[in-house]
């Protein structure tokens, strides 16, 4: 197999740049290339640095975005750069260098849903199916070509994190499915059609804006706790409601049937309509 | 305390079970998202509060890593 890349840099964290990184570093036999990996974003949990070490992969960490600018701006071989589950945003100058490449996935189907978080802003908005996209990078945020696309079902109970799993899975399997097209430089692409309405989704937006208003039916409330579990994550800050007129944080909650409802300090039971009940505990500020 | 901890392992994680190593997260034996569903399920089943900061590879690395924080999380 040939290619004419020499260098394949893969920038990320997380599940799907692990087995990405794996997989990357596995076919390098078949092409020539070196693999290398940039952690940008240090998680707790990752174990990319174990997997580097495992294949002989060389491992930078690059926490500085200026720092990471820069390091790419020197690449003076052809060079494919695998950006997955990273939020590095690449400059114009670098994305439109002739030797530099650059595929990413966006955890929704483009071009619905770009920006940050979109796994939050399809359960929020109630949305019974979305995807990954694999897409080469511009100058705009995910506007790129679309590679390859994978769809899957939003259930009623899906929250944040189980989706961003099922995403990372799917990313994995759109990756494998491009890679060797993306390095033969023969992969079909198609430019994404945006409408008027297009929504760019910023870090700084917390769906609900944040605020559980108890008043609003629990179905609706379900949505919005389940949008923004990400379990310890960070991702958000925790969401605040209000009770008996203090204002409170939301530490969790849980759906439950109505035998198990057990009286407690700080806790709220709402009731569904199928019976059910929306459990949340909180503490005062 | 320690068979409900084992009993959430098992529905979330049944390897971890078996295992005997120290060094859970680094030999795929469990995942990031796993770890979610486990101190989810911790939380509501002891009524305790895991911080992120005790999220971290060297408190899941084994079975009995994870029991020591919830005793030490309800001795406080």
């Amino acid at each position: 197999m040939e290619t004419d890349f020499r260098r394949v840099v893969i920038i990320g964290y997380g599940k799907a740049t692990g087995e990405i990184l794996k997989y990357t570093a596995d076919r390098r036999a078949d092409y020539g290339y070196t693999p290398e990996f940039i952690e940008h974003e240090p998680h707790a949990l990752s174990v990319t640095k174990q997997i580097c070490e495992e294949r002989g992969i060389p491992f930078a960490s690059m926490p500085d975005k200026r720092e990471l600018g820069g390091y790419l701006d020197e690449i003076q071989e052809k060079t494919l750069i695998v950006s997955a589950s990273n939020n590095f945003l690449f400059p114009a100058v670098l994305v439109e260098r002739e030797n530099i490449t650059i595929i990413n996935f966006h955890n929704a189907l483009l071009p619905d849903y770009p920006g940050r978080n979109a796994p939050s802003w399809v359960i929020y908005r109630g949305e019974v199916q979305t995807g990954i996209t694999w897409h080469y990078v511009t100058a705009g945020v995910d506007e790129g070509n679309i590679i390859i696309q994978k769809s899957c079902e939003i259930g009623p109970d899906t929250k944040a994190y189980e989706l961003t799993e099922t995403l990372m899975d799917l990313a994995y399997e759109g990756f494998c499915e491009c890679f060797d097209g993306v390095l033969q430089e023969n992969a079909v692409a198609r430019p994404q059609g945006f409408s008027p309405e297009r929504r760019m989704y910023r870090s700084s937006e917390i769906p609900g804006d944040g605020f559980l208003d108890v008043k609003e039916p629990p179905e609706k409330l379900y949505c919005l706790l389940r949008s923004v579990d990400y379990g310890k994550s960070g991702i958000f800050p925790p969401l605040q409601m209000e009770v008996s007129g203090k204002r409170a944080e939301i530490l969790r909650y849980r759906k439950v049937a109505p035998e198990k409802k057990k009286e407690g300090a700080d806790m709220l039971y709402l009731p569904f309509a199928d019976g059910e009940l929306l459990k949340i505990k909180y503490r005062l500020l | 305390m320690e068979e409900k901890v084992l009993e959430i392992l098992e529905e979330y994680c049944e390897e971890a079970l078996d295992y005997e190593g120290d060094n859970m997260m680094e030999e795929g034996v469990i995942d990031s998202f796993t770890v979610i569903n486990v101190v989810s399920e911790l939380e509501d089943a002891f009524d305790i509060e895991i911080d992120a900061k005790y999220v971290v590879a060297e408190n899941f690395r084994n079975k009995e890593a994870i029991i020591e924080l919830v005793a030490r999380l309800l001795e406080e």
